[in-house]
């Protein structure tokens, strides 16, 4: 209680100040504790969260490779694309500065300049992807302002040279406005090369971790989607740079924090693609279906393929396959109504027929049942074989089926509704070359007592996988399918059914259950023309670094990856080295078979194919061309003066669209149009497949592309001569 | 000048460390603002308040302080005016008025209404010196401090509020409140405080408060450990701040958190922060040991005082200085919830500045006129 007077000094009750002394001494030493504890005992901690606060990475990212084809014309290359953009940092104080730079800007890029921002016309604008027209210029500088106002925001996108460079000029007048460049992919031959090539596309949220780990940004970087951007991806890309950089809490950049690490550029590709025969082969196979197609007044061909390879090294000069695509249009971003349109085109514009798609192969799958039957013994040169125009055989699914009359039907010739009597007796050589298929179904499943042992499903399979057949064949592109040589367990698994004496008879003309891509069917034949080597299919043929040094590059089928060290199962790609991948004479590859009547079962030992059998068959492909009776190829190459050989095929199938178009009728099923071909037939250097999805006879439709193309190689080989250039 | 006045009573302690902490600040507005063109007229404004608080300390040392409690009535009705003139002419700034533009000089009358608050206040405790502590006597002082408050409150200011509250009840502790209307009204403050952290936690809007108070109390009690970038924001830059300047600090104008702006309002708010960021250990003990030399030395002028009029200014500014100072520094070592209490002498803010020259000013005019029997 304070006692006081007016005279009397001021008594207070001493505990309740020493109260107050006590609780501000407490206080200011509570306080002194913490600033102890935050500064000498956690001041690591802090000082980490703010190095952490201005510390930013920026990446610098690498040029792509150029893809070259193998005469160094360019197939993809990087073009300076310009946007307009507006750092909302550096634009002028005073708000009708602002207004006027808009306006001006607006009336040169065409984007309004946008009403006053509110908050819905922000909400609205933040709707709208960068380069896709809608908010005006205020709505977007607006929204970047709140984000990151020393960071440009994109106006106008891919604006033309000319518009660039008076932005450029007016700096001065517009302080904020600027153009950036940015790199986009350029395929000068578009369309003609785009299965081979691919396109590019953003980085997909399931590889988003890896590539970011390996220094690729979301949403800037592009990675490769089909072709060989997208198997060579690492070769092509290159590594970004890194500069650590200080920056404010605007993002603003202070000052470098490290030595900055300099971007490293790509590799550039050189393909053994030759630009002038993939035109080519592009002209003729449009052409022709367009030819057919009109001839037929409906779209009867819906796709085709044309791949021509060098036999002896396996390098692919050409790859077709139609109908293609435009991977121009992808090169910016890609497009959802174009990739709606091509996704759901049922003639799957984006597939790469010539890998991608399996069909049975029909009469060019003769080459696996002439070797097999040749090396066999089934067959020699001098024996004739009985061709009628059909065979009536019963279809036994044990060896002890009885034939009856409802298991008995009748296997025609193709040349049965011509010559109701068939090709009569041919030789082993006639048989490729007329394409008899009474021949080859009593070579590959054995008739009465004329071939009392034929071939065989089991080593049938094993005679075409060895000439390529029935795996993939690990070239540097995408999607590659292995195709399919059933045997019986297969058919057992799949269909639950026991193998038929019948299924033998149609596997051996590559008919039933028989699939292959046309890569591979062009193998089987590159593999005979090539004396049995089979070399591994190559679409590289070599790559350069930025100085124009050949680069070591393997590839590995297995992960598809490309690498500049070789890793187990990988091949070399550069510099161009022909990888054989065996040599069906040299090496055992065939597993012998201990046939018992039509019990056939599996021994230890291996054979090779013979050097004759090769041979033999090599022949045969050649009297295609030569003989003037009923060679398949007779006609097409009658004055072409190089030696030509070769191999038709009109396969029959029913697909789920042949099915929907009720055109799988017994007997008249559509068939797909086959021609291979290779020359010189002594020492080839060039193999050609053509395919025509539902094209018809063989050597009427895909004939003519293969004579085509053959005959292009060769003007174009003389031109190259002509000019003194060296042979390929 | 009056007669007898002795200048050897001055406390030239307490003007010393009054016009360190107002250096010290200058220094330190001047390193948070570097950069910002717009605001550099913030120092030589802070310097020139500053040089205007030091004569008016010694203006006000010169004068009675009996003058202002004599006059107590016109001043506090001026005040009162200013007050209602605000809330209808007073800009709008962060939803609450608290701003008299004159000239370029943005004014804040309250701060000046503490002082007079003060004043008030000291009249009441001295012309009542002899009533029993009863609870009349307790009505009565709060009846004299509700205009003030009432109009603060109207703003709404709760922060001030809350300093003129805090200042109430010292002033009647120290005059001797019975100790279990003490208690008492510790538990209902305890009750009550409980109530607003549960009320705002469970987000129910409770009349007379604004969203952004309850929303900051929520941040404190249950900080959300995600929210990097929203209100926990500033107080997160400013414990980096502070952590990371460490004992030696990272040297002056070489804060990363203040020079690259991470660290917000650094020039008023969170001013220790950047002091401690800097200039390290020493900065943060500079501040704290200043605020303490200050507040002692105005207390020890309330012993001193010749009656309780006297000793009621001087403890009055003592517990202004530091209760502002310390909610200030809780809040920058996020101890206490976020307010927008200024840190005395060091802080922006020409009007704060000059009140608390004003107060300190009043505490001189007592010590100089304490208790003759003193030897």
């Amino acid at each position: 209680m304070s006692t006081g007077s007016e005279s009397r000094p001021v008594r207070f009750e001493a505990w309740r100040l020493g109260v107050i002394y006590f609780v501000v001494g407490i206080t200011l030493t509570g306080f002194i504790l913490r600033l102890i504890n935050l500064q000498l005992f956690n001041s690591d901690l802090y000082h980490t969260r703010a190095v952490d606060n201005y510390t930013t990475e920026v990446s610098i990212p690498a040029a792509r490779g150029i893809i070259y084809d193998r005469n160094g014309y360019i197939l993809a290359r990087n073009v300076a694309s310009y946007n307009v953009v507006v750092t909302p940092a550096n634009l002028p104080v005073d708000d009708s500065d602002i207004q006027r730079i808009y306006r001006e800007l607006s009336d040169l890029v065409d984007v309004p300049v946008g009403g006053p921002v509110t908050d819905e016309s922000l909400e609205e604008a933040k709707l709208f992807a960068p380069c896709v027209p809608g908010p005006g210029i205020s709505q977007l500088v607006a929204l970047q302002d709140t984000l990151a106002p020393y960071s440009p925001v994109k106006i106008q996108c891919n604006v033309s040279e000319e518009v660039a460079r008076i932005v450029e000029e007016k700096k001065v007048d517009w302080p904020g406005v600027s153009v950036e460049i940015e790199p986009i992919r350029d395929y000068p031959t578009g369309s003609l090369t785009s299965h081979v090539i691919g396109f590019l596309g953003p980085i997909p949220a399931s590889q988003e971790e890896e590539l970011r780990a390996r220094g690729f940004i979301p949403n800037r970087d592009k990675i490769g989607y089909a072709g060989v951007e997208t198997s060579l991806q690492d070769i092509l890309a290159g590594r970004n740079g890194l500069r650590v950089v200080q920056v404010d809490v605007a993002g603003q950049e202070i000052r470098n924090l490290e030595p900055p690490i300099t971007p490293v550029p790509g590799h550039n590709v050189y393909l053994t693609i030759d630009t002038r025969l993939q035109a080519a082969a592009q002209a003729t196979l449009e052409e022709e279906i367009r030819f057919w197609n009109t001839y037929f007044g409906r779209v009867r061909i819906s796709s085709g393929v044309i791949i021509a390879i060098n036999p002896k090294t396996g390098e692919i000069l050409a790859m077709v396959s139609y109908p293609t695509y435009e991977n121009n249009r992808l090169s910016r971003f890609i497009p959802a109504y174009y990739y709606e349109q091509l996704s759901q085109d049922p003639r799957k514009p984006l597939l790469n027929n010539a890998i991608s798609a399996e069909y049975p192969p029909g009469s060019t799958f003769k080459l696996s049942t002439a070797t097999g039957a040749f090396n066999e013994g089934v067959v020699d040169l001098d024996d004739i074989v009985q061709a009628p125009g059909q065979l009536l055989l019963c279809e036994r699914f044990n060896p002890n089926d009885p034939c009856t009359d409802r298991n008995t039907r009748p296997f025609v010739d193709y040349i049965f509704d011509q010559r109701p009597e068939g090709f009569g007796p041919l030789t082993f050589l006639q048989c490729i070359a007329y394409s008899s298929n009474v021949c080859f179904y009593k070579l590959g499943g054995g008739f009465e007592n004329e071939i009392p042992q034929g071939l065989g499903i089991e080593r049938l399979q094993q005679y075409a996988r060895a000439i390529g057949y029935d795996a993939a064949s690990g070239i540097q592109l995408p999607g590659e399918q292995d195709g399919l040589i059933p045997d019986p367990q297969w058919k057992r698994i799949n269909t639950g059914e026991n193998w038929s004496t019948g299924d033998t008879y149609i596997a051996s003309v590559g008919q039933g259950y028989v699939l292959a891509t046309p890569l591979q069917v062009l193998m089987s034949g590159a593999t005979i023309a090539n004396n049995g080597k089979v070399m591994q299919p190559t679409i590289v043929r070599q790559v350069t670094d930025g100085d124009g040094n050949v680069v070591e590059v393997w590839f590995n089928p297995q992960d598809f990856t490309a690498t500049e060290f070789e890793t187990p199962g990988s091949y070399q790609i550069s510099p161009f080295t022909p990888n054989m991948k065996w040599d069906i004479t040299v090496e055992p590859l065939i597993q012998e078979y201990s046939c018992d009547g039509p019990y056939c079962t599996l021994t230890d030992d291996f054979k090779i194919v013979k050097p004759e059998t090769v041979q033999a068959v090599r022949a045969g492909t050649r009297r295609t061309v030569t003989d003037t009776t009923f060679g398949t190829l007779n006609d097409l190459f009658t004055d072409f003066p190089i030696a030509v050989a070769g191999k038709t095929g009109t396969a029959e199938y029913c697909d789920d669209v042949a099915r929907a178009a009720d055109r799988c009728q017994f007997g008249a099923w559509p068939t797909h149009s086959w021609t291979l071909a290779y020359a010189p037939f002594e020492d080839p250097e060039i193999a050609v497949i053509a395919f025509a999805y539902n094209g018809g006879e063989g050597a009427s439709v895909a004939g003519p592309m293969v004579a085509r193309v053959i005959k292009a190689y060769f003007e174009i080989k003389a031109l190259d001569i002509a000019q003194g250039a060296p042979p390929p | 000048m009056e007669r007898g006045l002795s200048w050897r009573n001055f406390d030239f302690l307490l003007l010393g460390a009054v016009v360190l902490a107002s250096a010290f600040g200058t220094v330190m507005i001047r390193s948070a603002i570097a950069g910002n063109e717009v605001l550099q007229p913030l120092i030589s404004r802070q310097v020139y308040f500053a040089i205007l608080g030091v004569v008016l300390i010694f203006l006000l040392a010169s004068i009675d302080y009996r003058y202002w409690i004599s006059l107590y009535r016109p001043i506090h009705l001026v005040i009162i005016v200013f007050l209602l003139t605000l809330t209808g002419f007073g800009q709008e700034a962060f939803g609450a008025q608290r701003w008299f533009q004159v000239g370029v000089l943005f004014l804040q009358p309250t701060e000046f209404a503490k002082i007079v608050a003060l004043i008030v206040l000291a009249r009441y405790f001295e012309v009542t010196r002899d009533q029993p502590r009863d609870l009349r006597w307790m009505a009565g002082a709060f009846f004299r401090a509700i205009w003030i408050i009432g109009l603060i409150l109207l703003q709404p200011n709760l922060s001030n509020v809350m300093v003129l509250s805090v200042i109430l009840a010292v002033m009647l502790w120290v005059n001797g409140i019975q100790v279990r209307q003490v208690v008492f009204a510790l538990l209902l403050g305890i009750l009550l405080l409980g109530t607003v952290i549960t009320l705002s936690v469970l987000g129910v809007q409770i009349p007379g408060m604004q969203a952004y108070q309850q929303e900051r109390i929520v941040n404190f009690v249950v900080p959300n450990p995600n929210d990097t970038f929203g209100n926990r924001y500033n107080v997160q830059q400013a414990l980096i701040a502070v952590g990371s300047g460490g004992v030696s600090g990272q040297g002056y104008g070489y804060g990363s958190q203040t020079q690259l702006r991470f660290l917000k309002v650094r020039h008023t708010d969170f001013i220790f922060a950047a002091a401690s960021e800097e200039f390290g250990l020493a900065g943060g003990l500079l501040i704290i040991i200043t605020l303490g030399l200050v507040v002692w030395r105005c207390i020890r002028a309330a012993q001193k005082a010749r009656d309780v009029s006297g000793a009621m200014l001087a403890i009055g500014v003592a517990t202004l200085i530091f209760f502002q100072g310390a909610v200030n520094i809780g809040m920058n070592l996020n101890l206490l919830p976020v307010s927008g209490l200024p840190l005395p002498f060091i802080s922006y803010g020409g009007s704060g500045l000059t009140a608390l020259m004003i107060g300190i000013g009043l505490v001189q005019s007592v010590v100089m006129r304490q208790k003759e029997l003193e030897f």
